[in-house]
């Protein structure tokens, strides 16, 4: 442990470790400070000289990213002295900038826009035919759209190609106002990471292909989840929204950061799996093929049960929650079922890499282990029950519970998708995380809990 | 006054960029002195020398080779700042050029005092013809077996300005843009490839054979006490005879530039000077009279000694215009790093422009003040400040011309 000083901040004391940085301090008590460049996965490089604070002892202010914490150091976030020296460098951000606000993706989560409204409200004083002119749309690759005259130059994504991904695409070519962001050349932004360096700019400069010109930030609703690519668990904030008279609409997801599990990214092929959650749903309730209600279903599912009583396997998707697996486990009791979950079909070994990805692509595997369920193949001589393993498997009769549609015999339900329901996991390194309910459909596909209190026996 | 050439001594003879001609004079002749000094004991007659780094910043040269570990399980480095590219500065490339075995020397005595085996030269991108002659210099130490106990590496570089700061020359040298460092919180060596390396100008390590020659007193002889030895001293703009001319410190700027460049150019009266390349502080004639060579006494008129690199400017010069000219230089080569500097600068010339252009207003003026005020002391490196004095010299000085072009 190192040591852990005193540092006075505002007249107020605070606790943090010697030699820490500054801006970490400022950041964690919530104190305001302005910055762009500063990011805690990557570091400071002390290029945008927003975060600047006065501390007692410096003729001149210092920037908090570059500043050491040390024993009873008196720091000044704000005051005059300050404010104004924070108002000028923001202006000098903003005389480029072409404020085309109404247009961008990034308004109304734009850490411009907010220092804007804390420090300048002012208006440009460069007249527009002076602004540096840039390139407006250049796809950088991997979904990566660059607009040159909005970035502010905080080398973010360069640092995260360089730094985090080590893949390099990115740099900073020319020098002094015409230095902008660009790929190496002959190269394209090309890593399974790549998206997150629009989470990382801190204006609009990258915006996702995905997202761009699909919402107003302000209009969409967030909340918490896990994503189910993989076993990882990366935390994710999925945003959606309900446009009046229409459906409820997944429209991204975020990383929501999370030290334990995977810190401040996530990967793209987890980012971009809210759209196979919103295609090809299963939606009817159907019997060989021919749609038929819901009542009719669950009384063909109890005549089936009964038929092959005792000759019952229910085969379980590792990926359900904790919660529907534990009812699952419950209700095989209760009808004499077998139970068993395969888990070879989830490994996928060329997705595994060194950073978050896992070859185990179910998200709950380590739950299916430690309820001690059969991971073999089940017997296919009776009634197969499946509750959304992605397998199909040629029993004499079958009963399915399915998120999406898929070519399946028998007696099929829809069920309702993880994003539509609440519930924990348990990630492969033993840790519990909760998912919230995020979407909300005008006609609900009912969740597996809902069905197993009506199929009673 | 008294002739002083320290570093300029071969300068006029012929081919003397050669070995032969380096060797017939006395060249080489202190290498023997490391059998003599131990790099410690080397270290300290540079110290005590009071030789002050010469490309600009005039910070104790000795003090900063002491940083350098001695034991050290990593490499040590010597990287020989020749990036000249300060304007109205060409006095190292008259070393290159003239005396590169000069050099040389310095560098091994250098290599010695502070356990280096490799010493990289580099080389402004645009001084290809001077590199040529270096290099050959090299290639001719190499044969005669001067070289056999320490490398030396010439690295040109791409013609960025900003490559003479010596975080951002490091920088390049690594192959990255040449980006200056965030500074160390306390005093240490810089770091090339994370290994210990000391930075020196040309003229600094060019300055060491004398000192290792003939003792820290020969060399503090001249100069005045806190400003000591010589410095190669240059004049250009409105001056008869342009060019390189070695002094000691501490003789007056008139006197320096009546005696080495025959006066104002056609008779005319001396307008105003910047006296140490263009990131110094412009100064009246009136101030010229008064201030002698030397950091302190143009440090005690708000301005700064810098290179020594004079640009002499008679009374028809446009104030407004020699602004206008230095700040289109700055727009061009601020590295783009930190947000004052890289919009600031682009400002600037912007608002010059429009003075220029009779477009002007005096919150212009006032304007130009304040972004120099927001660009001074908020950046990494000192590349904005010095734009910030220049704008705030100018004004301070000539505001009346400023006021005048509206």
């Amino acid at each position: 442990m190192s040591e852990i000083v005193e540092v006075i901040v505002d007249k107020r004391s605070y606790n943090a470790e010697k030699g820490s940085l500054l801006i970490d301090l400022l950041i964690k008590e919530k104190i305001k400070v302005p910055y762009f460049c500063y990011h805690e996965a990557l570091g400071a490089d002390g290029n945008c000289r927003m975060c600047m604070v006065e501390i007692e002892g410096q003729k001149r202010p210092q920037i908090a990213c570059d500043t050491f914490v040390k024993e009873g150091m008196e720091v000044h976030s704000t005051g005059e002295n300050i404010e104004k020296v924070r108002t000028n460098i923001l202006e000098l951000e903003l005389i480029n900038h072409p404020v085309d606000c109404p247009t961008c993706d990034q308004a109304g989560e734009c850490s411009l826009q907010d220092f804007y409204m804390d420090y300048g409200l002012h208006d440009s004083k460069i007249a527009i035919p002076e602004k540096v002119k840039g390139l407006k749309k250049v796809d950088l690759g991997s979904n990566v759209m660059l607009d040159q005259e909005r970035c502010v130059l905080c080398a973010r994504c360069t640092r995260f190609t360089d730094k985090i991904t080590h893949t390099h695409e990115l740099g900073i070519i020319g020098r002094g106002d015409h230095a902008r962001v660009s790929t190496m050349p002959g190269r394209k932004l090309d890593n399974p990471y790549a998206m997150n360096v629009v989470d990382l700019c801190p204006v609009g400069a990258l915006t996702s292909k995905d997202f761009r010109f699909a919402q107003r930030v302000w209009f969409l609703q967030t909340v918490d989840s896990i994503c189910h690519g993989c076993a990882k668990g990366c935390n994710i904030y999925i945003d959606h929204n309900k446009i009046k008279y229409q459906d409820d609409v997944i429209y991204r997801f975020r990383p929501r950061r999370n030290d334990d599990v995977n810190g401040f990214f996530i990967c793209d092929e987890g980012r971009l799996s809210y759209k196979n959650l919103q295609e090809n749903r299963q939606e009817t309730t159907l019997l060989n093929g021919n749609e038929i209600s819901e009542d009719e279903a669950i009384q063909e599912a109890m005549n089936f049960m009964q038929k092959y009583e005792n000759n019952i396997t229910i085969v379980i998707d590792a990926n359900l929650f904790t919660e529907e697996i534990d009812a699952i486990l419950e209700f095989a009791k209760n009808i004499n079922a077998k139970v068993c979950s395969p888990l070879a079909v989830y490994i996928d070994e060329n997705f595994k890499d060194d950073m978050l990805k896992s070859s185990n692509r179910a998200a709950n595997s380590k739950t299916v282990e430690r309820l001690n369920i059969n991971t073999n193949e089940p017997n296919l001589s009776g009634m197969i029950i499946n509750f959304n393993h992605p397998q199909t498997f040629k029993s004499e009769e079958q009963i399915h519970f399915l998120t999406h549609a898929r070519n399946e015999q028998g007696l099929i339900f829809p069920i309702a998708a993880f994003t539509e329901n609440a519930g924990t996991l348990t990630n492969e390194d033993s840790i519990t995380q909760k998912c919230e309910k995020a979407v909300d459909k005008n006609s609900p596909a009912p969740t597996i809990l809902a069905y197993l209190q009506k199929v009673q026996v | 006054m008294r002739e002083c050439k320290i570093v300029s001594r071969k300068f006029e003879l012929e081919n003397s960029h050669t070995l032969e001609v380096a060797k017939a004079n006395d060249g080489y002749r202190t290498l023997a002195k490391m059998a003599e000094y131990s790099p410690l004991e080397m270290i300290e007659i540079i110290q005590e020398s009071n030789l002050r780094g010469k490309g600009g910043g005039g910070a104790p040269a000795g003090d900063k080779w002491a940083l350098m570990p001695q034991n050290s399980d990593k490499p040590s480095f010597l990287a020989v700042n020749c990036d000249e590219s300060e304007p109205g500065t060409f006095k190292d490339r008259k070393i290159i050029s003239k005396d590169p075995h000069l050099l040389i020397e310095g560098i091994l005595l250098t290599c010695y005092a502070i356990r280096a085996k490799h010493a990289y030269i580099y080389i402004r991108g645009e001084y290809k013809q001077y590199q040529g002659i270096l290099q050959s210099a090299i290639d001719e130490a190499y044969e005669a077996g001067i070289l056999d106990a320490c490398d030396i590496t010439v690295h040109r570089g791409a013609g960025a300005y900003i490559c003479g700061e010596k975080s951002a020359l490091l920088e390049s040298m690594e192959g990255k843009r040449g980006h200056p460092r965030l500074k160390p919180k306390q005093k240490e060596p810089e770091w090339f490839f994370d290994n210990p390396t000391l930075v020196n100008n040309v003229e600094t390590i060019a300055s060491v054979p004398f000192i290792i020659e003939n003792g820290a007193n020969a060399y503090k002889s001249y100069g005045t006490e806190k400003s000591s030895g010589t410095l190669l001293f240059a004049m250009s703009g409105h001056v008869a005879r342009p060019g390189v001319y070695e002094s000691e410190f501490g003789i007056s700027m008139m006197e320096y530039i009546n005696h080495f460049g025959g006066g104002i150019k056609n008779g005319k009266r001396l307008k105003a000077v910047i006296p140490g390349g263009a990131s110094t502080g412009v100064i009246t004639a009136k101030e010229a009279e008064t201030v002698t060579l030397d950091y302190e006494s143009l440090l005690s008129i708000g301005s700064a000694l810098g290179t020594g690199g004079m640009i002499i400017m008679d009374e028809d010069t446009c104030m407004v215009s020699a602004l206008k000219n230095l700040l289109e230089f700055y727009h061009e080569e601020s590295c783009g790093q930190c947000t004052p500097c890289r919009e600031g600068t682009g400002w600037v010339d912007k608002l010059v422009a429009k003075i220029l252009n009779k477009r002007g207003t005096k919150e212009d003026i006032d304007k130009l003040l304040e972004i120099a005020d927001t660009m001074n002391g908020k950046t990494i490196c000192v590349f904005a400040p010095s734009v910030s004095t220049v704008i705030v010299s100018f004004i301070k000085r000539f505001r009346d011309e400023f006021e005048e072009a509206l």
